[in-house]
């Protein structure tokens, strides 16, 4: 790839990290509880968008 | 019948899959070998036996996490709940229509019935650009009515759904997924999903380009259809099951107010088109049509392009994790429930190469895009 080209950073909106459980000072297993949960888009959608007045 | 569940290592993190509520879940490789296990009738004590020595944790300890992760993950998520259609009374389509639209997509006649002004407005201004006189014979035929509270749609004489106006952006997506399955010749089930996206191509590939509303995606695509690059759909992208290519849908591009400076210059007919103002986002748009020159029907992906409009940026491009835009792709796009699409869907993302573009210098992103889709290859 093009030197341009940066290594690897975070983009913008993230699903909030969620954890099974707190293990207290086991933070190997905190570490091994934490996840993300997504869920795709019941049905297939177009951009909300209402239709408003002025057209 | 048990539920399925498909797991997929990408970079560092494992992806979990459940069939039940079609929910991904990103976590760590072993807690995901431990979710295996568990889904596969293993017993806690046992997996739990394996991870003391690695873990370094007493036995206990381990078991009440694994314990945790069923209870927590694995239950609600293989556990068949059942699901509640909403029932609609027998309601028939009305016998006269306030308007019949007719539009001409690849030359498959479209007719759609609307009973209203207000349906009309929800679907008419993305055609607009595809309408032709009235027609005799017309390859499909869709109706679109309203009771009090919901917008009903039939394609062909059969029912496809009713939606309520909060959920308005279901039967607009509904209605396009019928376009294109119409136009493309293929069911639902043939269909691997459809991403909030705009698909661009350089004639031989294609390339989706992501971002939230507001980003600039739609008049990135503006931009890149004005300098040779060809729009195969705008917002709303399919891709097929079987090629995982991305397909055509001619719908217009939406262009914001304040994207009006910079792209008049390049489409000065967009002085003369009409604005609408959706006043619930408090946007105004006008409708700017897709340039597909070569007709192009399918191309496969060769990358996702997260891009941003920022004034205090010239031009920057990052590589990145295709985990971390996962976790950006999934809640935006609908992705077929079918295991085997899935499969297909998880194999075909973990081998696109995933970017991140932040610019304010047009004719710099312009270059760059037809540099990355040469460079990609």
């Amino acid at each position: 790839m093009k030197k341009n080209i940066k290594n690897n950073q975070e983009i913008t909106r993230k699903e909030a990290l969620k954890k099974i459980g707190d293990y207290g000072k086991y933070t190997a297993l905190t570490a091994l509880g934490t996840y993300i949960l997504l869920h795709p888009k019941k049905a297939q959608a177009d951009s909300p968008e209402d239709p408003g007045t002025d057209f | 019948m048990k539920k399925e569940i498909l797991f997929r290592d990408i970079d560092k993190k494992s992806i979990v899959w459940f069939e039940n509520s079609n929910q991904y879940i990103v976590l760590e490789k072993k807690a995901a070998q431990i979710l295996k296990e568990l889904h596969v009738g293993i017993p806690i004590n046992d997996i739990a036996q394996n991870l003391v020595s690695e873990l370094d944790v007493p036995i206990k300890n381990i078991e009440r996490f694994i314990s945790d992760l069923e209870k927590n993950i694995l239950l609600p998520n293989t556990n068949q709940g059942v699901v509640k259609q909403k029932e609609y009374t027998n309601l028939t389509p009305p016998a006269k229509f306030e308007f019949s639209k007719y539009y001409d997509i690849n030359g498959i006649v479209f007719k759609i019935d609307f009973s209203n002004e207000l349906e009309l407005s929800l679907v008419h201004p993305k055609f607009a650009h595809l309408e032709v006189l009235q027609q005799e014979k017309f390859d499909h035929y869709y109706q679109v009515f309203n009771d009090d509270s919901s917008t009903f749609l039939y394609a062909d004489k059969v029912f496809i759904g009713a939606w309520s106006y909060n959920e308005i952006h279901y039967f607009q997506g509904k209605l396009s997924m019928q376009i294109v399955q119409s136009l493309h010749q293929k069911p639902e089930k043939d269909w691997l999903g459809v991403f909030h996206a705009s698909a661009v191509s350089d004639g031989t590939n294609g390339m989706l380009f992501l971002g939230d509303s507001g980003n600039g995606k739609s008049t990135s695509l503006a931009l890149l259809q004005a300098n040779g690059f060809h729009c195969i759909a705008d917002d709303f992208v399919p891709v097929s099951a079987m090629t995982q290519d991305i397909f055509s849908f001619p719908a217009a591009i939406s262009i914001k107010k304040n994207s009006l400076d910079v792209l008049l210059p390049l489409y000065p007919e967009l002085k003369s088109s009409a604005e609408y103002h959706f006043t619930r986002l408090n946007k105004i748009v006008r409708f700017l049509p897709p340039k597909n020159d070569k007709a192009i029907n399918q191309v496969p992906c060769i990358g996702f392009v997260f891009i941003k409009y920022d004034k205090n940026i010239e031009f920057e491009i990052t590589k990145i994790s295709n985990i971390d835009a996962f976790e950006n792709l999934i809640p935006d796009s609908w992705l077929s429930p079918i295991i085997e699409n899935v499969d297909a869907f998880l194999n075909w993302y973990s081998d696109i190469p995933c970017y991140k573009i932040t610019y304010s210098n047009n004719d710099k992103m312009i270059s760059e895009v037809s540099k990355l889709f040469t460079d990609v290859i």
